[in-house]
Parts: C-alpha cells; structure tokens; sequence
C-alpha cells in the first residue's frame, strides 16, 4: 500500500527553506504527522493546507529574520549611520537653503541606526523594541520619499537613490528582526 | 518547552514536543516556532540532542530526540520557582474585590 504524501515540490520547498543539520529530521517529523495524523483526521486536501502552513512558519521564523538577516541589518544600519553623519557634515560645509531640515533629518537617521545597533546587541528589550520599529518605519517612508524625489527630479544624484534605497532595506531588515524577536519570546 | 521535553523523557523528539506543546497551550502551534525554540535552548545548553533512525511512516528519515541539561533542569526549577513566588500571598481562584 501506498502511503499518502504531500506534494513533491511543496517539500522540496520545505527542504529548501531549512538547514542542512535539521533536513532530515524536520521534514521527517512533519511527514510522519501529515501521514498519521493529518491526513487520517482531515483527508489529504486539508492536510495538504496544513503541510503549507507549517513549511511557511519555516520560512518566517528560521530565514525570515534570523541570524543572516540580524548581520545584514547590522552592516545596513552602520551604512546608513555613516551616511547620516555624511548628510550632517555635508550640509553643514554646504548651507543651502533648508540645510537645518536636512539635518535634522540626518540626524534622525543616524540615531535610529544607533538604536537599531543597541537592539540587535541587547536582543529583546520591549521598550527599545517599540521605538526602533516606529523608527525604522519612518526611516523607510523617508527612504521612499527620497526615492521618488530623485527618480522625477531633473539633476539625478545617485547618492541619494543609494542612501534611500539603503533606508528602505534597513527599515524592512528591521521590521522582519523585530517580528521576529517578538515570535521567540511566544514560546 | 522545557517543561514538555522533560516530560516527554525518552519519547522527546521533534514531532511529539510540537503535539505536547499544542496540547499545553491548547491550540495550534507553527512548527517553524517551536524547532527555532528548541535550537535557541539548545544553543544555550539547556537541551542536548541525539539522532536515532526513522520508521517507515517518515521515509526513513532520523528523528531528533532531545533531553535537558542539568542547566536546563535547573532553569525549569528556578522558573518554577519564581512562578511560586509571585503567585505567595494571592488565593486561588482570585476573586473580584468589587
């Protein structure tokens, strides 16, 4: 007799999204469930809805802001620091009319890298937690903006379209990493 | 967790941790939360694992059993206690004092 299984390409998906060390044994456990508990209790269609809802709690809790994710924020967060104190030093030497605007939002960008940084050092602290989130969400949208400046305006900078697309990178690293720590701390 | 690996004894593998927890929190668990928790407990020595072969039901494939450290014993009873602690001095079941 033939034992039901998912579909192939759902578990090399599954496979695909874990660990060389845990492959075996996790799509294993999961096989061994879907097979003697899940199919026999819902049938094959709803155990099929199952095996997709555990493969893709792989994909947000393990890939989707781990270790990988909490370097890259980290290089992304010391990028934009630099950056900002680029923009501050700039503007500065500079004065062109609305530099103090500028620079304020510099400096802004440069303290929501520095508290990105203590948050991936510290870990799980809900306090810093709340305020990077509401931050990284503002430097994103301030990454957007700049974007979509640069892209309609008539001189094109290249450095702004760099350190806005790096902004929006961070605040989206950031959003995954928090999400994340806050999924850990669940369980 | 911890606390249904230490239960579970020689039965603690993946696949029955995640039915005990869903059982204890009584509703359904993402796989992917509870395996990323076992390798943070692992990875702070408060669990150690070991393979074993698998059955026909998974293919063949091994399955991952795991068991507490003394540090992992320790950290369960001094969660316990803790818990003891805070509950000292409260009557349960707590009653509305309006």
């Amino acid at each position: 007799m033939t034992l039901p299984a998912p579909p192939g390409w759902l578990e090399r998906l599954l496979i695909l999204s874990l660990s060389a060390r845990d492959r075996e044994t996790i799509s294993g456990d999961l096989l061994e469930e879907y097979r003697e508990e899940q199919v026999p209790r819902r049938g094959s269609l709803r155990a099929n809805v199952w095996y997709v809802r555990q493969s893709v709690s792989f994909l947000s809790t393990r890939s989707f802001g781990g270790p990988p994710m909490k370097a890259a924020l980290t290089w992304m967060a010391v990028l934009t620091a630099a950056a900002g104190v680029w923009l501050i030093v700039m503007e500065h030497a500079l004065k062109h009319a609305g530099y103090a605007g500028r620079m304020g939002i510099a400096t802004f960008i440069v303290v929501e890298s520095l508290a990105t940084l203590l948050f991936v050092a510290l870990g799980r602290r809900s306090i810093l937690r709340g305020l990077v989130l509401v931050g990284a969400v503002t430097v994103g949208l301030l990454g957007v903006s700049a974007i979509k400046g640069i892209l309609g305006a008539r001189h094109f900078e290249g450095f702004v379209l760099l350190i806005g697309s790096a902004l929006v990178a961070q605040s989206l690293l950031t959003i995954a990493v928090v999400v994340r720590a806050r999924r850990e701390k669940t369980l | 967790m911890l606390l249904t690996v230490w239960k579970l004894q020689q039965e603690a593998y993946g696949r029955a941790i995640l039915r005990g927890v869903q059982s204890a929190l009584v509703r359904e668990v993402a796989a992917g939360a509870v395996y990323a928790t076992l390798d943070r407990l692992e990875q702070k020595n408060l669990m150690e694992s070991r393979l074993e072969a698998g059955t026909e039901a998974r293919a063949g494939r091994p399955r991952r059993y795991y068991r507490l450290t003394a540090a992992g014993i320790r950290a369960l009873n001094e969660s316990k206690a803790a818990l003891e602690q805070v509950w000292r001095g409260a009557e349960w079941p707590l009653e509305s004092k309006t």
